[in-house]
């Protein structure tokens, strides 16, 4: 879980009755398998209830030694597949990143009682997140990969398992870890490349619909119904211009489009706008066309979503003032927790923040939902429009996960040992405790979205509920939208942000001719990196 | 001892025998000889003539550190006293140039390479690739102007910072208060600046700026929406910070004037404004013109504001080619093209200095 959304939870829920029967229904639970004469199953429950109390939903930020107790209590998957000190005297290196404290620092704990039972020693390669791309390109350039198990985001998929830079999860793994659990796009091809597994999947990641709820119902300011698609959440937007903000009494306004760069990230904006056009049911793909790379970015499903921009900053005060220079941190944190608009796309930390920050005004009036989808959908193997509702939410950065270098693959002991470690970290067990308490992470698999465990550790039903069900609908969509996993897809983020302020700048004569300018600039990326390879990299991501 | 050069202060006694001489040659000579063999054999190798199993560079780096060894030995060797004194500045010479050189002789061949760090192909040399796609990429060009712009603005800095200084230099309350106060903006951290007044102070709802402008009359305040609007609160925002720079030179000028050229000219009838024109401006040429080009040069590097303000937008309106190159070179890990421009803008930025300096020499003799 991420911080903000803990502090949350802490604070809003927890009286000291509720702590108390929270308490008591633990206490129960646990003491229930014995009591009922139930085997394993509740052994297991018994092992997570006791995690979710460790240290005890608001009972202050969690240490070292919570993150050791519960790496012990969740040692059992890891007993079944390794004897005691059967790897002494292997050393392995992990690199990772620091945010927050975060990340490395709980694996760190958690793998210390691993390394107690097992004899393995670990050394830790900790990074700040700004250092990490440039740390993990330049150690893949130059040939120079010196970590043996590494926490990496999915978009490097394509410069390391792409290079053959990862060593292939075992069977025993995918058991261990219960690879099944994972939630409707994690599962393959995301996480594979030309069949082959690689990734321990550790967190989740997507965008969903905020809202603010004082604006819409009977008689409200933008309607009756929420609005469910880009056409309503258009007409809504410049339907608000002139009326005045219930809560703060400032003008009104409807969706918050970020017309700013954000160092690549920025882009996902314009993509949560587009997929609900262009990416259909029948197609994997949406942003390139897997045989040939060409970018898609300038079909007409695409040229919709920037006209609809367009549209916006072409209708005076549909947006905020200096909207060109608001980045998506802006129009979250500064803009709509802050009582500015009424509408947002953006990651699970708003949902949060809501009610957290100190800023945040919001935190009473705010609805979550799904990726808006659309009133009819372009379909890039016919060329042609189809008069069919569509809905696509957009699984933006596919979130971490923990993957082995091929350093290991000629030493079997030293192989096992190091998915041993990563699949301790990535194991059912503790990544419920990963997903309810401040680790940097989000849940990511279906036992995460049983809300009956949540409940009993103390928190808010109807909080957790409304949440993180927005994520487990996104999450399990049929026609998710999952970004292509290529070499250097970030570079082509980056480049269509700076075509793209171009054009809402007005400085291009059209949508359209934005759009062509973005896949000019895209031929030119992929022309560089190698069309061959991204077109074989690409299909090998996407299982084609 | 020697009778011949230059015998000032030289103690000892040295008898260089032909042998210590030859030897002295001998291995100056033969590590250099060492150096071209190795450089040549791995240059031999990457040119894909013949693979000796070269890993890494280093096998040359290893051949120039025994040169440059051999090469201080030997000044001892064939010089004797006088040899020791060049071991005074060689190895200190040896070593900045090492620093200047190398990375900048590594910097061309990246610059003329086409390497983006996710092609699987890596570096590859591409001639004058790059230099033709900098002839045809409209955003570089942009930026480009865009410093033209920026520069111009340093007339306007410097007007406002010698009155400052002017001010300060003359008698007043507080004096060295002033001084101080004046000079805070400097010690922040453009960083600290860029989000302490482009992203809080300016911000068009709730900052005080935007309020400020409300109450003045101005309905919808917004700083960086229209792109000159945009350009000049970027101007205003690097200029806050830099103006107590070159305040504080043109203080320190103003203060070497003798006090006696001011009352000469007060008691041949001058006023305050033709004394200044006459007297303090012309005295205060030689260091307005180092500030400027000093400010000149530090403007050029313009970059952070840029970055967490506005990342060059709207539209490129703020871009500078610092800003540009960070986009291209972090966010695209494009370092071929990326060290290209950074190359360009240097040899234009001391072509445009050497120039300036030039200009600035000739303006600044002083009148007879």
């Amino acid at each position: 879980m991420k911080v903000d959304l803990y502090e949350m939870m802490s604070r809003s829920r927890l009286s000291r009755r509720r702590m108390l029967q929270g308490t008591a229904a633990m206490g129960a639970m646990a003491a229930m398998p014995k009591a009922m004469g139930l085997g394993p199953a509740m052994a297991q429950d018994s092992v997570r209830a006791q995690i979710l109390a460790i240290p005890g939903v608001g009972m202050g930020s969690p240490t070292d030694a919570d993150w050791q107790k519960v790496g012990e209590l969740c040692l059992a998957a890891t007993k079944t597949n390794v004897t005691e000190g059967e790897f002494a005297g292997v050393e392995l290196t992990f690199l990772g990143l620091n945010n927050q404290n975060l990340h490395n620092l709980l694996f760190r704990g958690f793998l210390k009682p691993w390394e107690t039972y097992t004899g393995a020693k670990i050394n830790w390669i900790d990074l700040a997140q700004a250092d990490y791309n440039p740390r993990l390109q330049q150690a893949i350039a130059t040939g120079t990969v010196d970590f043996d198990i590494v926490e990496m985001g999915a978009p490097f998929e394509g410069d390391t398992a792409g290079r053959g830079l990862l060593d292939e999860m075992p069977d025993w793994v995918k058991t261990q870890i219960e690879a099944d659990d994972l939630v409707g796009y994690l599962q393959p091809p995301v996480g594979t490349w030309d069949g082959k597994t690689y990734r321990i999947t550790i967190d989740g990641d997507c965008h969903t619909f905020s809202y603010r709820t004082d604006y819409f119902g009977e008689g409200a300011i933008g309607g009756a119904e929420v609005p469910k698609t880009w056409q309503q959440v258009n007409a809504v937007s410049k339907a608000l211009v002139g009326q005045t903000d219930p809560l703060t009494g400032l003008p009104a306004h409807g969706y918050l489009d970020p017309l700013k760069g954000w160092g690549g990230f920025g882009f996902y904006f314009i993509a949560n706008r587009a997929t609900a056009y262009v990416k259909h049911p029948d197609d994997p793909a949406w942003l390139f066309d897997p045989d040939t790379m060409k970018p898609r970015v300038n079909n007409p499903g695409w040229v919709q979503a920037i006209q609809d921009v367009m549209d916006l900053i072409a209708t005076e005060g549909a947006y905020p003032a200096d909207q060109i220079n608001a980045d998506p941190g802006t129009t979250a944190f500064s803009q709509f927790l802050a009582g500015t608009g009424s509408m947002l796309m953006w990651w699970g930390d708003v949902g949060s923040s809501a009610r957290t920050s100190d800023t945040s005004v919001v935190g009473d009036v705010v609805g979550f939902g799904i990726n808006p989808g659309s009133e009819r959908r372009y379909n890039s193997a016919a060329g042609a429009w189809e008069d069919t509702a569509n809905e696509a939410p957009l699984m933006a950065y596919i979130g971490w996960g923990v993957y082995v270098t091929s350093r290991v693959s000629g030493d079997e002991k030293k192989r096992k040992a190091a998915w041993s470690a990563a699949a301790h970290l990535g194991g059912k067990d503790l990544s419920l405790w990963t997903a309810a308490y401040p680790s940097g992470f989000q849940p990511y698999r279906n036992s995460h979205f049983n809300y009956d465990e949540w409940e009993a550790a103390g928190y808010d039903r109807a909080f957790i509920e409304d949440y993180l069900g927005s994520n487990a609908d996104s999450y399990n969509h049929p026609n998710a939208a999952i970004e292509p996993r290529i070499p250097g897809i970030f570079q082509y983020y980056s480049v269509a942000e700076d075509e793209l302020s171009k054009g809402f700048a007005g400085q291009y004569a059209s949508a359209q001719e934005t759009a062509d300018a973005i896949a000019a600039a895209w031929e030119k990326i992929t022309d560089q990196i190698g069309r061959d390879s991204q077109i074989a990299l690409y299909k090998a991501s996407l299982g084609m | 001892m020697s009778s011949a050069g230059d015998l000032l202060h030289v103690v000892t006694n040295d008898s260089i025998s032909a042998g210590r001489k030859s030897f002295g040659r001998a291995i100056i000579w033969g590590s250099a000889g060492v150096l071209v063999l190795v450089a040549a054999l791995q240059l031999a190798q990457v040119l894909g003539w013949q693979d000796l199993g070269f890993q890494t560079w280093r096998p040359t780096l290893y051949a120039y550190v025994l040169w440059a060894i051999c090469l201080c030995w030997g000044q001892v060797l064939l010089h004797g006293e006088h040899g020791k004194r060049t071991l005074f500045v060689l190895p200190a010479a040896l070593f900045v140039i090492s620093l200047t050189v190398f990375p900048l002789l590594f910097g061309l061949i990246i610059a003329f390479s086409d390497w983006n760090l996710s092609s699987p192909t890596g570096r590859q040399f591409n001639g004058l690739a790059n230099v033709h796609q900098m002839w045809a990429d409209p955003f570089y060009w942009n930026a480009m102007l865009n410093m033209v712009w920026y520069t111009l603005a340093i007339l306007v800095e410097y007007a406002i910072a010698f009155g400052l200084a002017l001010a300060l230099n003359a008698e007043i309350r507080a004096r060295k208060f002033f001084r101080v106060a004046f000079l805070l903006p400097l010690m922040l951290s453009p960083v600290a600046v860029s989000w302490m007044i482009g992203k809080s102070m300016l911000e068009p709802r709730f900052g005080p700026i935007a309020r400020l402008s409300r109450a003045l009359g101005w309905d919808n305040p917004s700083f960086f929406e229209s792109p000159w609007i945009a350009k000049l609160t970027i101007m205003l925002m690097d200029a806050w910070t830099f103006i107590p720079f070159m305040m504080i030179m043109i203080l320190a000028g103003l203060q070497a004037i003798p006090k006696e050229l001011n009352e000469a000219a007060k008691v041949d009838g001058a006023n305050g404004w033709r004394a200044f024109w006459e007297v303090t401006f012309p005295m205060m040429l030689p260091v307005s013109i180092t500030a400027i080009l000093i400010r000149i040069i530090f403007k050029l590097k313009l970059a952070d504001i840029v970055i967490n303000v506005t990342s060059g937008g709207p539209g490129g309106a703020t871009d500078t080619v610092t800003s540009f190159i960070f986009r291209e070179y972090r966010d695209r890990s494009n370092v071929g093209y990326g060290t290209l421009l950074a190359m360009v803008y240097l040899v234009v930025i001391v072509i445009a200095m050497t120039v300036l300096m030039k200009l600035a020499d000739r303006f600044a003799r002083p009148r007879t």
